[in-house]
């Protein structure tokens, strides 16, 4: 028989389990205010047509899992997701292959006006989204791009923020890698792709978890540019989806859930970066 | 002369010594799109505020600052600013307070499964507005939402929430305190991370108990946190727009009519585009001096920086 000599731990353990005991009971509350909405959005879109309004239950005593279906149906959540995945997919490369030479240009490269033209990117931080949109609408009108996928990626391409942070982390890649490339005949493009952004992997990854949330969660913009039923995101269509089937809960619910899921999955498989990289840069979603 | 000739060699070596040709290569794209789409829009806004403008049309009047005048006159303005005041006090204050309890919760040592419950605090933040807004109006819904099941249960009266004059922004706010308590709970926890044990653990061979070491170290630690989440949290919730738009739309009678929502009625209902412009001037001088704010006192938006 083993006798505990273990004086510290055995007066130790009832306090640690009595703090547990107390902060559980603050958290489990905590945690269904936060988790209500999600059970809610499943139970329902799970539930038969016309059983939402009965006595209301958490668990369904049928999944029914055709209004999954009749929500694919009534409305093009495929072609949204396609949409969707191909401008966030674009986007994504289009600001690691842009924001990666401006920030290269403004961490290694000398030239005239350095100061003054980062000051002017950085500056853009401070207009809000609201304040260009009049003028960014007269633009897609006039360039003739109302629905089309350039309205919804070129605008967006680049953003001060990307380039900021890349340039933060470029920043702290060794000079001496750098002099060492360049003597061994390594130009500025193949220092950039073989040195510089291989060694600042865990900025370019937090930059595409966050384009990818951006754009999935994307609505305004693309409201106003690519409201046509062919060309529409994933948030805009659930918006007009829910216009049109305003009773029809359980559909309504399978279409919420159809465009909840992406980013929660994403979430779920890439917790780690996704939180590192906001307390890093102090980014919104 | 030999000044300025010396000057004028050195500002040319320098030219000749500098790597202009590839950064105005590196540079390019993002100019372009940066100019197009940033600089001058933020022009172009300006100049549009100073006409009258309506529905697309040919015919731009220019009326100079007659868009501000008729703005300043308009009650509607002034109560969309008051809305938004409102959502932003309540909502950044409130997701402050309760995110800097979750965070002192989960930087408790002795609780178990941190990964799991800082992943479900956080989750609300990856959440689509749009698609958490289609749940709000569920679980609002007067007849069976969630909302009013409960409280009927505990004998109360429900409540038609988004369509009441006096609870419908505070039913708004709820979605935005919901989404916006994982990032200020996340930030917190990394700064609380970053705190030295020897403070702790010298205040408790001092006697202090959970609240003195809160008071007296945790505290005045969090300042810099603090100060960073009020203003970006202020910034946030003063562009508030999605949830509005997918709620309530500004109604019942203007009660939950941010300005976003103002601006977007206005310019994309109304068309009346150089009224709008002149909301998105006003909008873009408050948001840049919130943001100068955050520069001088905080940094770039950097958690890092702020400690």
């Amino acid at each position: 028989m083993r006798m505990t000599r273990q004086p510290y731990s055995g007066q130790r353990m009832p306090r640690k389990y009595s703090i547990t005991l107390l902060l559980m009971l603050i958290l489990i509350p905590a945690a269904l205010l936060i988790l209500v909405p999600y059970l809610w959005m499943l139970t329902t879109s799970l539930k038969v047509r016309g059983t939402t309004g009965l006595p209301p239950y958490l668990i369904p005593n049928v999944f029914e899992f055709a209004n999954y279906l009749k929500a694919w149906k009534a409305a093009p959540f495929l072609r949204y997701y396609l949409n969707t995945g191909f401008v966030a997919v674009v986007l994504i490369f289009a600001r690691i292959l842009l924001g990666s030479l401006a920030a290269y240009a403004f961490a290694f490269l000398r030239f005239p006006a350095k100061n003054i033209l980062f000051l002017l990117f950085l500056g853009t931080m401070m207009i809000p989204f609201q304040a260009t949109i009049i003028p960014s609408y007269l633009i897609i009108r006039d360039l003739d791009w109302f629905n089309t996928y350039q309205a919804l990626i070129v605008p967006r391409m680049i953003d001060a923020f990307s380039i900021f942070l890349l340039r933060q982390a470029f920043i702290s890649v060794p000079r001496d890698y750098l002099d060492a490339a360049h003597l061994d005949g390594c130009s500025h493009w193949q220092s950039l792709w073989r040195i510089v952004v291989p060694l600042s992997r865990s900025t370019v990854v937090t930059m595409a978890l966050f384009t990818f949330l951006f754009s999935w969660n994307d609505f305004l913009w693309p409201l106003l540019v690519a409201n046509s039923e062919q060309m529409r995101t994933i948030q805009v269509g659930l918006q007009i989806f829910a216009g049109r089937y305003q009773t029809e809960w359980t559909y309504m619910m399978a279409g919420t859930v159809t465009a909840t899921l992406i980013p929660v999955i994403f979430f779920i498989i890439a917790q780690r970066s996704f939180i590192s990289g906001m307390t890093r840069s102090g980014l919104k979603g | 002369m030999d000044f300025q000739a010396g000057r004028s060699a050195n500002w040319f070596t320098r030219l000749k010594n500098s790597d202009l040709p590839t950064a105005a290569l590196f540079l390019l794209p993002s100019l372009v799109i940066m100019g197009v789409f940033n600089f001058y829009p933020v022009a172009s806004v300006f100049f549009l505020s100073l006409f009258k403008w309506d529905n697309l049309s040919k015919i731009k009047t220019f009326v100079g600052l007659d868009n501000y005048i008729s703005l300043f006159q308009s009650s509607r303005f002034w109560n969309s600013l008051k809305v938004t005041g409102e959502y932003t006090l309540v909502v950044t204050t409130i997701s402050i307070l309760l995110g800097l309890i979750l965070a002192v919760i989960l930087n408790n040592r002795f609780l178990m499964g941190k990964s799991f419950w800082r992943g479900l605090f956080f989750l609300p933040v990856v959440t689509p507005t749009v698609a958490a807004a289609m749940v709000w109006i569920l679980l609002f819904n007067p007849g069976f939402g969630f909302v009013n099941v409960v409280l009927r249960s505990l004998g109360f009266d429900g409540l038609n929430w988004l369509a009441d004059k006096i609870w419908a922004l505070p039913t708004v706010m709820t979605l935005g305190i919901w989404r916006r308590v994982g990032f200020t709970f996340i930030l917190y926890l990394a700064a609380l991370q970053s705190l030295s044990k020897e403070y702790y653990e010298s205040a408790e061979i001092d006697g202090a108990n959970f609240l003195d070491k809160f008071r007296f170290i945790t505290a005045p630690l969090l300042r810099s946190t603090t100060i960073m989440l009020v203003i970006l949290g202020v910034i946030d919730s003063f562009l508030v727009f999605d949830q509005v738009m997918v709620l309530t739309r500004g109604g019942p009678a203007n009660v939950t009519e941010v300005i976003g929502m103002f601006m977007y009625t206005s310019s994309f209902s109304l068309f009346k585009l150089g009224y709008g412009s002149a909301i998105s001037v006003i909008m873009f001088l408050i948001v840049a001096l919130f943001t100068i704010f955050q520069w001088k006192f905080v940094g770039f938006g950097s958690a890092e920086e702020a400690e």
